[in-house]
Parts: C-alpha cells; structure tokens; sequence
C-alpha cells in the first residue's frame, strides 16, 4: 500500500484553513447516527470524546484506570507552548514552527508542524475559558517562561502541575458531556484488540477489568488515544499502567508503526536507586531555567558538592553549547548527561546522576521567587529524596520519557486502516526525531480538540450509507476468540518467572541497546536477546488467579507480552535507520566531536512498518521540505 | 529489612473480607511502600497465590489513583503525601503494618484494596466544569484575571481526587473534594456565570452519594496531599448559602 | 432537608447558646462578691430577667435553641455514623485531628446531662415551682442566691458540676470555630484568629464555670 499523507494543496499557512474548507461536512441529525469509539481518556482522549460529543456524535470512551481523570497527561508539569507572543520577543506561529520542526530534527511533515504551532495560540484561548488557573501577571494578564530548545518565552503554565490542570479540564468537560448523555464512560475497560471489517475499523474488544467479562464494542470509527509506551523500558517517567497494548494490537491488525525507535529520554529525572524501583519521577524540565547542570571535573570525586570549588565544577551543557546552554534540547542534554557518566563523572550513591543546582539562581532571584516557580518540584524532591534542594544541589538522570513514534497517521490523523484514528502520543505526527519541551500536552490537546473533530467528518459522511456496525458480526466473533485464546494460552503457562521479572530483563536489553545511543552490533544482539525473552516468557511466564476476576497480574502479562514484540520493532527500526537523528543516535554516525550526523540524503523519511506475521516490512513517507531547508541541528 | 504486612483481603464486592499476615523479607529502605507490595506480590506469584490487588498509577504522587490505610492513617504516617511517595524508610525493621482500603460506604470495595470511587466523578458530572463548547473561547488576555485569584483558583484545583479526605473523615464527608472544585471553578470569572447552579447541584449529589457532613475534625486537610485547606469547605458553605439565598 | 441546613440550625443555635454563656457566667460571677452583696445583687438580678418580656422570650428562643442544636446534632451524628459500614482496624486520628473534634457526639451527650440536672435544680424548682419551694429573700426576692449556694456546698453536686466543665470547653473549643465554617466565615487568616478566640472562649468558660463552685464551696 502507497502511504498518502493527504496533505492539503495550496501554500503553508493556507493548507489547514483549505482543508477545513473542502473537507465534508455532516448535518446534526446524522452525526446523532454515527458513533464513535475513542480509547484512551487522556487530553487527546477526552478532548476528543468531549468535542465529538458537542458536534452531536454518539461517542463511547474507554480508559483502564479507575477514572478518566488519572490518565498520564496529569503528570506533564513543566507547561504548554504556545505562540502567542505576550512577551513581545519576536515570537511568531512561524518561528515556533520552525523550532520544533529543527527540534525534531527535520523528521516530521512541514504541513502537520505548521498546523500545530498555528492551532497552539487558540488552543490557551480555549483552556483559559475551560477554567484553567495558568499563571499571571499581578495586573491579570498570562505568564510565560522559556522552555528547553528554544530562545523564546511562549510557555504557559499552571505551577508545576499543567499537565494536571490541564487534563482536569479535559476530563470535566468530558463529564459535561456524559451528563449530557452523548458519551457513555467505561473506566476500568482495557481495549484488547481491534475489529476490522472490509478493511474498514469498525470495533474493538474490551476486558472488563472489574470482572474479566470480554466485551465487543462496535463504531463507525475508533480512535485511539492511548499515549505512549516507553514502558517499554520499564524504568521511565510514565505511570506503571501505561502501555502500547491497543496500538501493538492495531498494528497487527494492519495499521502501520511509525518510526518506533524515536523514543525520547528525558534529562531530568531522578536516578534510579534500586533494581526494585518501579518508576523514575520526572523532575520538569523547567528546572533548567534557572537551574544549573554540572558534574565535577575529577573523576570519582567524592567530595560533596557543596565542597567541590567553582573551578572544578563542570557546567558541561553551557561548556559544549553557549548558546542555549542548560537549555538544550532533551536529547541532546540527556546524551551529554550520559556521556558525562559514562566517562566517570557520574554523581550520587550510584554514580548514575548530574547536579542541577540552584545555589546561582536563588542567588540572583531570590529564595521566594524560584519557591514561588517551583515550590511544589522541590516539596516532590524533598518527599523522594528526604534532601532539600534549595541547600543542596539535586541529582538528576536521563530516563525514558516521550515516544514520538507510533501509529502512521496522515494530516487527517488516519491511520492506514480507514477508519482508525490515533491521536496524541500514541501516533506518529508533529515531533520528528525529538519532542520539545511542552509541545506534549500542545500536541495531544490538539489532536483531540480541534483536529480530529474537523478531519473525522470526511471518513464518517462515507459510512452514513453502509450498514450500522454490529457486534453480531462474525467477525467480531472471530476476534472475540483470538483475545479469549491469547488470555487463556498465558493463563496455562503456569511457569517459573513473574511478569516483572520479565519486564526487568526486557527494560535491561533495550535501555542498554536501543536507548540514548545504539549500534548495530547491540541492536542486532538486543533482537536476538528480545526474541529469547519472548520465547521463555510464553514458557515460563507465571500468572496467578483466573481471567474471570479482577486480575492486576493478568493485566501486566497481557501489556508485556505486546511490549515485547513492540521492543523488537523497535530495534528492527533502529537498526535500519543509519543516521542520526534527534533521538536516535547511532554511534557509527556522528561527527568529529560527538554530535548527531543525519543522513538527509538517504533518510528523508518517516519509516512506516507493515507487520506480516512476525516480520516487519518497510514502507517510507518521503519528506518534502518546501519551506524550510533543513539545516544541521547546531545549539551550540 | 523485614517487616510484616497485615493485609485485608476481600475477593471480591459481595464478600467478607479478613486480615491475612505476610512476613516479607528482602526490602530495602529506598524502595516505595508500593515497590515493597510489588515485591510482596512477586513472592505470591512464586507461591501460587493470589496477588494483593491494589491500585497505583503514576506513582508520582499526581494522578490520585493509589491510596491505602497504613498503620491508622490514610496514605500513611507523613501528612500530605500519596501512598506512592511513601518510602520504606518510614519503617523499621521488624515492624507489622497493617494496610487497609479506603473505608467509606459510598467507596465500595472491588477487590482486597482497591475501591471504587466513581461517586467522585459523578459529583462532577453534576457541574464540576464550566459550560464551554470546543471553540467558543474569546482571546486568552480579554479576561484578567488577578494574581491573587488565580492562585486561590489553582490552591484549590489541585486536588487530585486521591479519597484520602474522605477515608480519613470520621464522616466519610467528601467536603474537602467537592469544595475544592467549586472554589476552582467558582473563583474564576469564567465559572461565575454557573456558580449556583454548580454550588447546588454538586453539593446534592455528593449528598446523595452517601457521604456524610463535615464537622470540621481537620483531619481531612492534614492527609490531603495536594494540601487543600479546610477553609475551602468554609467558602463552600458561604457559596451553598448564598446560591440558597438568591436562587 | 440539606445537611447544609441542618448544619447551619445547629451552628446557628450553638452561637447563640454561646452568647448566652456569656451573659450566664457574668451572672455566676456575682458569686464571687461577699456574702452580703451577692445574695441581693444575684437576687434583684435574677428576679429582673424573670420578670422582662423581652427575656421571656429570649428565654423561649433559648429553650429551642437548646433543644433545636440537639435533635439536628443527632440527625447529623446519626446520619453520620452510617456512612461507613465497616470500620477501621487500626486508626491513628489522633495524629492527624483533635479528640475534642473527634468527639463532639460524645461531648455534646455530656453537656446535655449537666444541662438537664443543672436545669431540675434551678429552673423547675425556681421557674416551674417544682419540689421544694423556694423562699424570699429580706429585700422580698426570690432568694435564687440561696439555692445556688446549699447546692454549691453539695460536695457530690459541686464535683458533678465542675467536672462536667471540661468536656463543656472542649465542646465549645471546636464548636465555636466550627459554627463559624458552617455559617461560611472562610477567611483564611480570620480562620486562624478564630482558633485562637475559640481556645480563650473555651478555656475562660470551662474555667469560670467550674472553678466558682469549688470557690463557693471552699469559701
């Protein structure tokens, strides 16, 4: 299959507004008739079932958690982009364009950025009226502060916790509309797999995970929002339930994966401590605004830091790129952060961290205004840690964070199954190689609220004259006994080796190959250590309990055994993508000085594999830049 | 380190429930409490028994789904904080901990720990945002909004529906949430148009939830992790009474 | 009804007997005087507020006051316990609450036996003439002053009195500020304040209260 990319005619700041102009539209007594699945109730999922349910479609959404409001959008803290430019610095919908275009390393379709930064402005219109408290000025007005990647001021924010604010609004508008009775909530539900008729998405299948109870849904669309799955890697900043279940399961059912292997890791986090540890907390990146990295120019030192002297301290972030200093784009300061460990100048009780430390700021802002920034970041520290940073430096390590790639989507958001839409993180869109700093909850709001609402019409007006959807379908039938013989071949196992057990030995293979630097020699080991991990874990795998009851342990089972063939896509991704670029760092191709070396001429592309039982085959989406000639990625 | 865990277990809604002790060695003080009842329930796979369902997510202490009765306290012994941040140094060696669910009639229990708390989600159903379709929004800066009250607004809004005021509650009162998100909503110019109609008909519904009426014992504000003060209850009277008045 | 308005009529009422404890204790206060001028002061004072209209009905207004606060502080307590079935094994409120807080019910329960005994020795015997009749005094009141003081030289009478004035202050520590959040006064800063004046109200209540009859009795 040709990958179209449906890009609109006509110039760049035209192509979104021509879109809107010609695409169908469907009158209000027959969006009643069409319904519409949406899984996932983070902001791209609830945004979406929220808006749909306005526009007067029949919209059902599901979520794994206890509730829509808990969905891992609640934990971006840092801020939302927008091109607004209040601070009057020279800011425009073109320059923000162009920087998380050039964030992404030129991986991603001019059109699609374009789009994003343009929508991002009326997007904090619209979560001001939703009530969200963002920052302000004394005299009323909304705050911004700058962001990693970029020399402006246009992020917005509510204290440390905008993702949550964010998704509360999300989430209360989504009860509005479940007041309204146009979308029926089921929490508790986890899509299981994906019902395709005539080529066409026309269902899911759902466990109940209250009772183990398998469920068939049927829609004229199903749109998935299911965020990302760099749980993957066991250790990141993702909440423990988060999972790439629904997209894995999509894909095998025909829709391609987009560019899998460009996951971000995340300099900020705190390092791990333990092999037990089942989470690393993300401490925003807006601590690098007024934070300083450094690690001491001594190897080994084991002097504490506040005892290491200005002149053995190395800012090695301001060292190596001057211009944007402890700003440097996510990438590039975890690489460098990594870099620096691994030459043994790593900090903490494992050597695995780098100070970020704020004695400089509270020097010059004082202690109530960086309390009054990051007050609550600093209480979070305190409670992990049992350190207060305002008197100590805080160590911080990188650790797997954002996927930027997932399900292939056109400008419509489509996947390559007509019908099927992926929204938020959990497609591959807007971010190329790497995501900038607070272009996540943009991007997810985005796709939920103004693009997926506009784009859905021109597919659903071509199913009003087919048949409605109907769980009676065999074919629902078919795929109802895939998921039940799946469930129950793990139940039999009855092995030697828990789920996480598993999970550690996965996270082990791909944080070590196919995390901030990669090889062909380890990628093509990681295969081959993937495959053997799959094999004896559906050998040696031990699930207790039944499938016909609440199950939590069923429920880690059935998500890691999707990771794990998603963790060999990855490789298999990383390994024929020889280049590098934004997060993916091949080793082979770098430059004199360690920095990225992309390959434009042999990889201007967004790689789009088709999954054919068990092996992988590629299909590419050439990028045109019409617009923008991509430059190397200089931040120095 | 070494401690035992006195945890109640109930297989399902319709049945009784009981403590069961479990010994759990091979802790370490850096693991979270939930780490350690991960490991507790690695050792029950390898047993062949049931794990101890209980609920967690981001384990960052923001989306609100963990939450237990540790040792008498809701989240455990530290005042605000979730469950997810308690770490096993808050215990010693040798120590019993007994874990309880949240204990509300109005949170039914599911399974061993976990409750369900959609009562939650239906009193915000019943107007816990403001009445804004996708597009209507006039431009962001049209509206001011002073310094001081939106961060009133955001002291409130940070609730994170966790439960914990609610277990801890000799009432089982889900003052501190409701009241919460009405100031949230209420205080800001662009909740006002609907602030009595919110104020009336959130606080019904979490009436008919079967939660019961606050008496002011604190205890609430101390456990709540996203330190939402009592005061926000008070100001939920004096919005309840006035919408009464006028309406 | 709501349990906001039956939150609001026992905070209402409990306000207002708050304000009457203070007019009461003044009056008890007087007993403090010597001998000779107490009887006639507390004397000529109790016959003026029994002969006033206007505290005729402020003494009906008292009545249902009292007994308004009760029935809805037991539908409210009543209501309350039923909102959790099972309760906990092991709970540490005290770390995280005050007892006085904890135990309003309990308190309140306390307050309202003092109040019923205190009421069969004065009021029915003074107001509603019941049981032994009162006498006057040599200015022709009704020596109110004399039933005070034979009662308040009952050592069984003056230890039941006075130690019941302890649960009274913690009923008035955490009622005074409680009542106040009902009727929505939530100023942040006022709410503090308020604390500090429910503690001194309490604390001057329980004290004075108790404390006249044991000075009574040793004088």
């Amino acid at each position: 299959m040709k990958l179209n990319s449906k890009i609109p005619e006509g110039k760049l700041e035209e192509k979104w507004r021509n879109y809107q102009a010609n695409s169908h539209l469907i009158n209000p007594t027959n969006k009643k008739k069409l319904n519409v699945i949406v899984v996932g109730s983070g902001l791209a999922g609830a945004g979406a079932a929220a808006t749909l349910a306005e526009l007067g479609y029949d919209v059902q959404c599901f979520c794994y958690q206890d509730s829509a409001r808990r969905a891992h959008s609640v934990a971006a803290q840092g801020g939302i982009n927008a091109a607004k430019n209040y601070q009057h610095d020279g800011d425009s919908v073109w320059r923000m364009f162009y920087d998380t275009l050039k964030g992404g390393d030129f991986r991603s379709r001019e059109a699609n950025t374009y789009r994003l930064a343009e929508l991002s402005a009326p997007l904090i219109d619209h979560f001001v009226q939703q009530g969200v408290p963002f920052a302000r000025e004394y005299g009323g007005v909304l705050v911004n502060r700058s962001f990693g990647g970029v020399q402006v001021q246009r992020t917005f924010y509510a204290r440390g916790q905008t993702g949550q604010q964010l998704l509360m609004a999300a989430y209360s508008q989504l009860y509005k509309m479940i007041r309204a009775k146009k979308v029926d909530m089921l929490p508790r539900h986890e899509m299981l797999d994906l019902v395709v008729i005539n080529g066409k998405a026309k269902g899911i299948i759902v466990r109940d995970l209250t009772d183990g109870t398998i469920k068939r849904y049927a829609a004229d669309a199903v749109v998935l929002a299911t965020g990302g799955y760099s749980r993957v890697f066991r250790l990141s900043t993702l909440a423990i339930g988060c999972n790439g279940s629904a997209i894995w399961k999509a894909h095998k059912r025909g829709a391609y994966f987009a560019a899998p292997s460009f996951t971000q890791i995340h300099p900020t986090a705190l390092p791990q401590s333990s092999d037990a540890q089942s989470k690393l907390t993300l401490m925003s990146e807006s601590l690098r605004n007024d934070g300083r990295i450094w690690v001491p120019t001594k190897k080994d030192d084991a002097r504490k830091a506040n005892e290491i002297p200005e002149d053995e301290r190395d800012y090695y972030l301001e060292r190596r790129y001057p211009a944007f200093g402890n700003l440097a784009p996510r990438d590039i300061a975890s690489r460098a952060a990594k870099e620096r460990i691994d030459a043994g100048h790593g900090v903490g009780p494992l050597k695995n961290g780098v100070y970020l430390d704020f004695k400089n700021a509270i020097d010059r802002l004082g202690l109530d205004t960086i309390e009054d920034r990051y007050g609550n970041l600093f209480k979070m520290y305190r409670k992990i840690t049992g350190i207060n940073a305002y008197e100590k430096p805080m160590l911080i390590s990188p650790a797997a964070h954002f996927s930027m790639g997932g399900l292939w989507v056109d400008y419509e958001l489509m996947t390559t199954i007509p019908g099927l839409y992926a929204i938020g993180e959990c497609n591959y869109s807007d971010h190329g190689a790497n995501r900038l700093g607070a272009n996540s909850l943009l991007q997810a709001s985005i796709d939920g609220y103004f693009i997926l609402p506009n784009t859905i019409n021109n597919y659903l007006q071509t199913e009003l004259a087919e048949e409605r959807p109907n769980v009676d379908h065999p074919e629902f039938e078919r795929v109802e006994d895939d998921v039940k013989e799946h469930i129950a071949k793990m139940m039999a196992i009855n092995g030697s080796r828990t789920v996480d057990d598993f999970h550690r030995a996965l996270g082990k293979v791909m944080w070590q190959e196919c995390a901030m630097s990669r090889n062909r020699a380890g990628l093509e080991k990681a295969i081959i250590q993937i495959k053997n991990i799959k094999k004896e874990f559906w050998s040696e795998v031990k699930v207790t309990g039944s499938e016909a009851e609440l199950n939590p342990e069923l429920e880690k089972a059935l998500r890691l055994a999707d990771f794990i063939e998603l963790a060999i896509l990855m490789c298999v991704d990383a390994l024929q993508r020889e280049e590098s670029a934004g997060a993916h760092f091949r080793e082979e191709y770098q430059t004199k000085d360690g920095e990225a070396l992309r390959n434009d001429a042999d990889f201007m592309y967004v790689s789009a594999w088709e999954y054919n039982t068990g092996n992988f085959k590629l299909h590419k989406e050439e990028l045109k830049f019409e617009y923008v000639e991509p430059t190397v990625r200089s931040y120095k | 380190m070494k401690v035992t865990c006195k945890i109640w277990r109930q297989e399902s809604a319709d049945s009784k429930g009981n403590f069961k002790s479990y010994e759990t060695d091979g802790l370490t003080e850096d693991m979270s409490f939930l780490e350690a009842l991960d490991h507790l329930n690695e050792i029950l796979v390898l047993k062949n028994e049931r794990v101890v369902a209980f609920e967690y997510d981001c384990r960052e202490g923001i989306c609100g789904q963990c939450g237990v009765f540790i040792n008498g306290r809701a989240h455990g012994p530290h005042d605000h904080v979730t469950t997810c941040q308690l770490h096993m140094r808050s215990f010693k060696d040798g120590d019993t901990i007994v874990i309880e669910p949240w204990r509300a009639n109005a949170f039914p229990i599911l399974k061993d720990l976990m409750v369900d708390r959609s009562a939650f989600d239906r009193i915000i159903e019943q107007g816990g945002f403001i009445t804004a379709k996708t597009g209507t929004a006039p431009e962001a800066n049209a509206i001011l909004i002073s310094k001081e009250v939106s961060d009133k607004s955001m002291d409130a809004a940070a609730c994170i529906g966790c439960g914990a005021c609610v277990a801890t509650c000799k009432n089982a009162s889900a003052a501190l949430f409701t009241s919460a998100k009405i100031n949230h909503l209420n205080s800001l110019p662009q909740g006002r148009p609907e602030a009595h109609k919110r104020v009336l008909e959130m606080t019904q519904q979490m009436q008919l939830e079967g939660f019961g009426s606050c008496t002011y014992t604190g205890a609430c504000e101390v456990e709540c992790p996203a330190e939402i003060s009592i005061s926000n209850i008070a100001e939920m009277n004096a919005r309840y009474l006035k919408a009464k008045l006028l309406s | 009804m709501s349990m906001f308005f039956r939150k609001s009529v026992v905070a209402t009422t409990g306000l207002f007997l708050c304000i009457f404890l203070i007019v009461h204790l003044s009056a008890n206060s007087l007993l403090l005087l010597p001998e000779s001028i107490a009887r006639s002061l507390y004397n000529s004072y109790s016959t003026t507020l029994r002969e006033s209209t206007l505290i005729n009905v402020v003494g009906y207004i008292l009545y249902l006051s009292i007994i308004l606060h009760v029935v809805y502080a037991a539908i409210i307590t009543y209501k309350n316990r039923k909102t959790r079935s099972v309760s906990y094994a092991v709970n540490h409120k005290s770390e995280n609450s005050s007892w006085a807080s904890q135990n309003m019910g309990f308190l309140g329960v306390l307050v309202l036996v003092f109040i019923v005994v205190h009421m069969a020795n004065f009021w029915a015997r003074i107001k509603l003439g019941i049981g032994e009749s009162v006498g006057l005094d040599t200015d022709g009141y009704v020596d109110v002053y004399q039933v005070t003081y034979d009662l308040f030289h009952n050592v069984y009478y003056v230890l039941f009195y006075s130690i019941l004035m302890i649960p009274l202050g913690f009923h008035l520590f955490h009622g005074l500020k409680s009542a106040f959040k009902s009727l929505g006064f939530y100023h942040k800063k006022g709410l503090r304040i308020l604390a500090k004046i429910s503690l001194v109200y309490a604390a001057v209540m329980a004290i004075g209260f108790g404390i006249i009859p044991l000075i009574v009795y040793f004088k």
